[in-house]
């Protein structure tokens, strides 16, 4: 640290400034623990080889760059331990656009979501639309299910009564924690999957102890 | 000669396929350098340069290291040097040992087969003729 000059510690300060705005969306700890990691890096090789600030700095790459090696996952990361439905549905549209399963995985926490909130909405409307909603049957079989414009016709008749408003609340959390879960599950799975895609998983498999090979 | 398309990414760059088994080896090589002991950052890069021309900008390492450690292979510790200021130290988990041994395993034996697969490629006189 006694060896950076002013100019040396605004080349610092600015890459470190630079760094700190592209590193978004990583949790503050984490990303003021990055920070000083660099900093201690720069100071470091400065001392260690005497070059300057600029130089030491050119050798660490481009600050973007870096925050993107950082954030490089890290999205999807955060989410499979959240329970943010828009973390989780953000983290998954991003691998929906890699894979099939990451596709399918998408659409069905779209549709949970979706279940979920209708059943929230049409719990929440019960009491100020009573005949308009509810279950419908026609028949004795069932005619539909939710929140209908106009009154139906007579033959048809709405069943559940208040209990609907119990019930969806049960069937609402009952979907949205079943989705939340089964979304969290792929994204752990998905970032082994990941870590194995990126680098040495080819050749993993031939390492098993149990493998006849030779 | 056609060129095959795999059905994935597009993998028909050469420099991009070189990036990712550079990549690949990177994280390798970073659990090997701290298989004697604790390293901090700067350290791991200086072995790393000094044994393989793996590093290319230095900043790579960090994020990685950040990588290792979410999985677990690594722990670290801020230790406090005579610099002045603190240094982040890694070291290996016993998980970290155990993949690591898995990795070289496999590495070895991969490398083995390549090798005798690609050798006359470098030789390419010889195959003129």
């Amino acid at each position: 640290m006694n060896t950076a000059t002013t100019s040396d510690q605004e080349q610092i300060e600015q890459f470190l400034t630079t760094l700190r705005a592209s590193l978004g969306p990583i949790a503050l700890p984490e990303r003021e623990e990055i920070l000083r990691e660099i900093d201690a890096h720069i100071h470091d090789s400065m001392e260690l080889t005497g070059q300057s600030a600029a130089t030491v700095i050119a050798k660490l790459g481009s600050p973007q760059q870096l925050a993107a090696d950082y954030r490089d996952g890290a999205l999807v990361r955060a989410a499979s331990y959240s329970f943010s439905p828009m973390l989780l549905l953000r983290a998954t549209l991003r691998i929906a656009t890699k894979t099939l399963s990451g596709f399918i995985v998408f659409l069905f926490a779209l549709t949970g979501y979706l279940t979920g909130i209708s059943f929230l909405i049409t719990a929440f409307l019960k009491p100020f639309f009573p005949d308009r909603t509810g279950v419908f049957v026609l028949d004795h079989h069932l005619y539909r299910i939710g929140i209908q414009n106009t009154l139906p016709p007579v033959p048809i008749h709405e069943v559940a009564g208040f209990w609907f408003v119990p019930a969806s609340l049960v069937i609402a959390s009952a979907t949205l924690v079943l989705t939340t879960v089964v979304i969290r599950h792929f994204l752990r799975l998905s970032t082994t999957v990941q870590q194995k895609l990126d680098g040495y998983h080819p050749t993993f498999r031939t390492s098993q102890p149990s493998s006849p090979s030779r | 000669m056609a060129i095959k398309r795999s059905p994935g990414p597009p993998a028909d760059q050469p420099d991009r396929w070189e990036a990712q088994l550079r990549k690949g080896a990177l994280e390798m090589a970073t659990l090997a350098s701290l298989w004697r002991g604790r390293l901090y950052g700067l350290e791991i890069i200086r072995t790393l340069e000094a044994q393989s021309r793996l590093v290319l900008a230095e900043g790579t390492i960090y994020p990685i290291l950040s990588r290792l450690k979410d999985e677990a292979l690594l722990t670290s510790e801020w230790v406090e040097a005579d610099a002045g200021h603190p240094r982040k130290y890694y070291s290996l988990t016993n998980e970290g040992r155990d993949r690591l041994r898995l990795m070289a395993a496999a590495w070895v034996d991969f490398s083995n087969g390549l090798d005798q697969l690609i050798q006359p490629i470098l030789q390419p006189e010889e195959v003129l003729q």
